[in-house]
């Protein structure tokens, strides 16, 4: 009877252990994967991270479903893009959410773009000017330099929740950055061809992977940023493509293919179909191999094959 | 090249730093162009922060502090590299130095000390402070406007046509919307609205609680009651042009209600929200009683209402929701109670990769209610003498609508209304619209809609009738993408 006993005693010990064990995590919320994977790196298996877009969405228009603010619900801290690049979801999700330790301010709401320097500041707001983001171009993720300023903005906001982990955070923050810079100067050596390239998108965001590796972006399909186009100005853009010898186009995978490619065929430029985010194609599976993908992407179109 | 900049002020300090080793007059003029692009550095922020402070169509009434919150943040990071740099040029510097310095024809200034160049470095950091603090200052002063509430104003214009009344061009709303935080424990938000029909009236004035623990929030003042899920909608927010009849018949249009309201988040995995009112009364046009009478706690409105989502998968998704709202004594109704409840299922299919541009929407409401009536319905001449021949009633009525998404433009859609008359011995209604919505941006809108109505007919009303409507929608300055209208 005696050694029942203790056998359930020490099965009921050994679930609660293991029970305290996973309640010990930090419970991290990110808005897209770029973020999920910079987490992994910089938190280990300190963090239980979760993310809300999958990669193939538009990051606009991520959906704002329910099933999200139960998970925002139960984050200790939330990391996001910001630059309000989540405007269209994450402000309504945290209302829902009910979990002041991640709203707006508060210190598990950790900005991931605080040190990065943002393109394309809007001097004056104008809706006339399409949908604008007041505090600059919110795409900083195509751009490996600015997803180093991520990660560090990511471990000082970690640091300043959990500061009894500072020095892992630190570390691996180091691990990572030396991983990226390995990463980045091999772009930059790879890239060197698309260096002056012009090429045309569909939305405005391929700014900082284009000022990163040199190329010019010279017009987008939409009229301004989130408004779609019209006839004219496709007719437009097409004499302007043929006039500077523009011969590269690139869709993200989350607009509509089929203008894009008329609009390639129409010029006789090359098509490309990036991916805006970690996950956008399987080959993308985290942040370097995302960023790799574009550039090598991006090189065949400039390249051919 | 405004990505140049972060890297040009550390090489630039650093250059200053690296070469005062050997040029005192190449330090000088380093330290000129770092004054430079100091001065070029400020006017940017100062040119920013004045261009946030305007007030406009920004999306957050702190923009111009979070820009110059950002902007610190920037500088503090770029203080960190040239900091980090200057270590690492020192570094190398020292390894790349031969042991011992070899002699030279001429003599070279003796490399300034450790202290000269933390020195040095002091100064650097105070000067970029004090060149940035009157600016800093001079845009706080625009800081108080900043605390104004987020505004927007939507406007919402319908030119109909209906059988037997004829054209008009109906201005419904101008509805101006202000929202802020109060402070660190609660939200709030007014709606006014001023239209042709109603002149000037305050849709919604609420104050919600955002910081309460156990998933709790507390709503309370003028609010659209959490009833069934169309009712909360605002008339310009709704898919097609009119509200369905069963909602305007039995909720009394939007479910605009004075009063208090408690939702709970069930601390599971699973999406659950309980939520319990209190009101006056349920429904902007509800007649039965004026908001402005006190009265007994048996004659306020009791809401009860429970809603769950259910992931089918990534794109598929279903809402559902309950609703039961009960009144224990409405005097108009010779003091009897009423009962309205309702069931709402919103199936969507939203494919990730394409949320903007594909979609399909199908919502269903279908409400119950049930009270005393006089046989034939309240006598619409206000001389007559009250009705004196009740009779406890049972209605119910549903509306069923599709709508696909195109396109980032183009929503077609189809809705059925039916709806029973509350009163007993008064005929049905159904309605049948098809409809277009043309989004020529994400902030102004084009809707057709051509409605066919099969009802009772009574000496006001015939039968059968046709109608056409164009929508033309628009909202200037603020919005948000709330969770309420998703």
């Amino acid at each position: 009877m005696k050694r029942r006993t203790l056998v359930v005693l020490s099965v009921v010990l050994m679930l609660l252990a293991s029970w305290t064990g996973a309640e010990a995590k930090i419970r991290v919320v990110t808005t897209i994967p770029d973020l999920a994977d910079m987490a992994k790196n910089i938190g280990g298996d300190l963090l239980e991270i979760k993310s809300l877009a999958t990669g193939v969405e538009d990051i606009h228009a991520v959906p704002m479903k329910p099933s999200f603010a139960t998970i925002l619900n139960r984050a200790d801290v939330l990391l996001l893009v910001g630059l309000e690049v989540e405007h269209a979801f994450l402000p309504g999700l945290l209302e829902a959410a009910r979990n002041p330790k991640i709203l707006r301010d508060a210190p598990g709401y950790i900005d991931c773009s605080v040190y990065v320097t943002p393109l394309e500041v809007p001097t004056r707001l104008d809706r006339a000017l399409g949908d604008q983001h007041p505090m600059g171009n919110p795409h900083i993720n195509l751009d490996p330099v600015a997803g180093k300023a991520m990660a560090r903005a990511m471990a000082d906001g970690l640091t300043r929740n959990y500061p009894e982990y500072e020095a892992t955070f630190k570390k691996n923050l180091a691990a990572y950055l030396q991983t990226l810079d390995t990463a980045i100067a091999r772009w930059q050596r790879e890239a060197a061809p698309l260096r002056g390239v012009k090429f045309v998108s569909y939305h405005p965001d391929m700014i900082y992977f284009a000022e990163r590796f040199g190329m010019e972006a010279a017009g987008t399909i939409e009229i301004r940023a989130g408004i779609d186009p019209t006839p004219g100005h496709i007719a437009a853009l097409e004499e302007r493509m043929r006039r500077e010898g523009i011969k590269l186009v690139v869709r993200e995978r989350h607009y509509p293919a089929s203008l894009a490619e008329t609009i390639a065929q129409r010029t006789g430029a090359k098509l490309v179909d990036l991916p805006a985010m970690v996950g956008g194609v399987p080959e993308a599976r985290d942040y370097v191999s995302f960023i790799d993908y574009n550039v090598r992407t991006m090189l065949k179109g400039v390249q051919g094959g | 090249m405004p990505l140049a900049t972060p890297s040009l002020v550390p090489d630039m300090v650093l250059g200053m730093l690296g070469r005062c080793d050997e040029d005192v007059a190449e330090e000088k003029r380093m330290r000129s162009i770092a004054q430079v692009l100091i001065v070029g550095m400020v006017c940017l922020f100062s040119t920013q922060a004045f261009a946030q402070g305007t007030p406009g169509p920004t999306r957050t009434p702190d923009a111009s502090a979070q820009q110059l919150r950002r902007d610190l943040e920037i500088m503090k990071e770029q203080m960190r590299q040239m900091e980090d740099k200057i270590r690492q040029q020192e570094e190398a510097i020292e390894k790349l130095s031969p042991p011992a310095a070899p002699p030279v024809a001429q003599p070279v200034p003796a490399p300034p000390a450790a202290g000269d160049r933390e020195q040095l470095k002091q100064e650097v950091r105070e000067e970029v402070l004090r060149d940035i603090q009157p600016q800093l200052s001079a845009a706080s002063k625009t800081f108080p406007s900043q605390f104004n509430p987020a505004i927007g104003l939507i406007l919402d214009n319908v030119f109909s046509y209906r059988q037997h009344e004829g054209n008009n061009f109906e201005f419904r709303a101008a509805e101006l919307g202000l929202s802020a935080s109060i402070d660190p424990f609660a939200r709030g938000y007014a709606i006014i609205t001023g239209s042709s029909d109603n002149g000037l009236s305050v849709e919604e004035a609420a104050l919600v609680t955002t910081s309460l623990p156990y998933n709790l929030t507390v709503k309370g003042g003028r609010f659209f009651a959490d009833f069934g899920r169309l009712s909360k909608f605002h008339d310009h927010d709704l898919p097609f042009v009119n509200r369905p009849v069963v909602l305007d018949r039995f909720v009394g249009g939007e479910s605009r209600a004075d009063g208090v309201e408690v939702s709970y988040l069930l601390p599971i995995e699973q999406y659950v929200t309980l939520t319990a009112g209190m009101y006056n009364k349920l429904g902007a046009e509800n007649d039965r009683v004026d908001d402005t009478v006190p009265r007994d706690l048996g004659e306020f409105t009791y809401l009860g209402r429970a809603a769950t989502f259910i992931s089918l998968s990534d794109a598929h998704s279903v809402d559902i929701g309950a609703t039961f709202a009960y009144t224990p004594r409405v005097k108009i109704d010779q003091s009897q109670d009423r009962y309205l409840a309702g069931i709402d299922i919103t199936y969507r299919y939203v494919p990730l990769s394409q949320a903007a541009y594909r979609g399909l929407v199908w919502g269903t409401e279908v409400l119950f209610n049930r009270e005393s009536r006089p046989v034939g319905g309240f006598p619409t001449d206000p001389t007559a003498p009250p009705p004196t021949d009740f009779k406890r009633n049972n209605a119910w009525g549903l509306y069923s609508y599709l709508e696909a998404r195109l396109s980032r433009r183009f929503y077609p859609g189809f809705l059925f209304d039916y709806a029973q008359a509350l009163d007993p011995g008064i005929g049905d209604t159904k309605a049948y619209s098809p409809y277009l919505t043309f989004w020529l941006s994400e902030f102004q809108r084009l809707r057709l809609q051509y409605t066919y109505v099969d009802q009772a007919s009574t000496p006001q009303q015939s039968a059968h009738a046709n109608q056409v409507f164009l929508q033309w929608t628009a909202i200037l300055g603020s919005h948000v993408h709330g969770f309420r209208d998703r």
